[in-house]
């Protein structure tokens, strides 16, 4: 029974960290248009809980540093002499990718989850008759 | 006392061993995107093991009865090399999915072993 329950503490975790990762996707895809923004990378680590079980968390979220876009639009308010303006660095389809395989986990890790709670409610359900 | 029953122990310790496979299990998933994660097993989980194991136990005398079939903490083993992604991640969701069924399905026999073995000692002192 303790082992249900550090699963279902595992697969929270997961839960949490995709959940992070899809807010950075979301974030990076609202600011795909905003000129100078540098798209936000997120990466996991394991985390070990006190019993040795390796939970997941969010190691570190840093800068994209790839060049930006160069836009050409000579009326645009930042444009230089050429009639250039630097955008961000936000690939859409990189980022529309990204989200797929977020919500992938996401599931998988909601599944998981599920499969625990009943498992363990099988448990419990032998007590009735 | 109901421990000394072979069948009834047995089934407790499927039960006992598939909780922890499903904690191993929901590990992998809960790690499936982190760089460097080698997915993890248990040894001997795979169901033609799992009965092969447990025909042991039938003894002449109950006293011959091993305590290893008894322990809970078998070895863990790691995942082959075989669906590596570019960051060294070494879990495969559909793997563990299929994984995770099969675990649940064995979780379930053992449960309803147990609970139709309950029902036979209670039929047998006329209380059914």
């Amino acid at each position: 029974m303790a082992n249900l329950l550090q699963s279902l503490s595992i697969s929270a975790s997961g839960l949490a960290a995709q959940a992070e990762r899809l807010n950075i996707i979301s974030q990076n895809i609202a600011n795909a248009d905003t000129p100078g923004y540098q798209r936000k990378q997120i990466s996991f680590i394991q985390a070990f809980s006190e019993v040795g079980l390796d939970a997941v968390e969010v190691d570190q979220i840093s800068l994209d540093t790839s060049d930006f876009k160069r836009i050409h639009s000579p009326s645009h308010p930042l444009a230089n002499e050429q009639g250039y303006y630097e955008g961000s660095n936000v690939n859409l389809l990189v980022e529309v990718a990204d989200s797929r395989q977020a919500q992938r986990s996401y599931e998988a890790n909601l599944r998981s989850f599920d499969i625990s709670r009943q498992m363990s409610q099988s448990l419990i359900d032998i007590l009735k008759r | 006392m109901l421990d000394g029953i072979p069948i009834i122990r047995a089934a407790g310790v499927i039960v006992s061993n598939s909780a922890f496979r499903q904690s191993i299990i929901s590990q992998n998933i809960a790690n499936s995107d982190t760089p460097g994660y080698r997915a993890k097993d248990v040894a001997g989980s795979h169901p033609v093991e799992l009965f092969e194991s447990e025909s042991s136990l039938r003894t002449t005398r109950s006293k011959h009865f091993h305590a290893d079939s008894t322990s809970q903490r078998n070895s863990l083993i790691f995942e082959e090399q075989s669906n590596v992604s570019p960051n060294g991640n070494f879990v495969s969701l559909e793997t563990e999915m299929v994984k995770m069924a099969e675990n649940r399905q064995v979780h379930e026999m053992a449960l309803s072993v147990y609970k139709s073995s309950l029902n036979l000692l209670r039929t047998s002192l006329g209380r059914g």
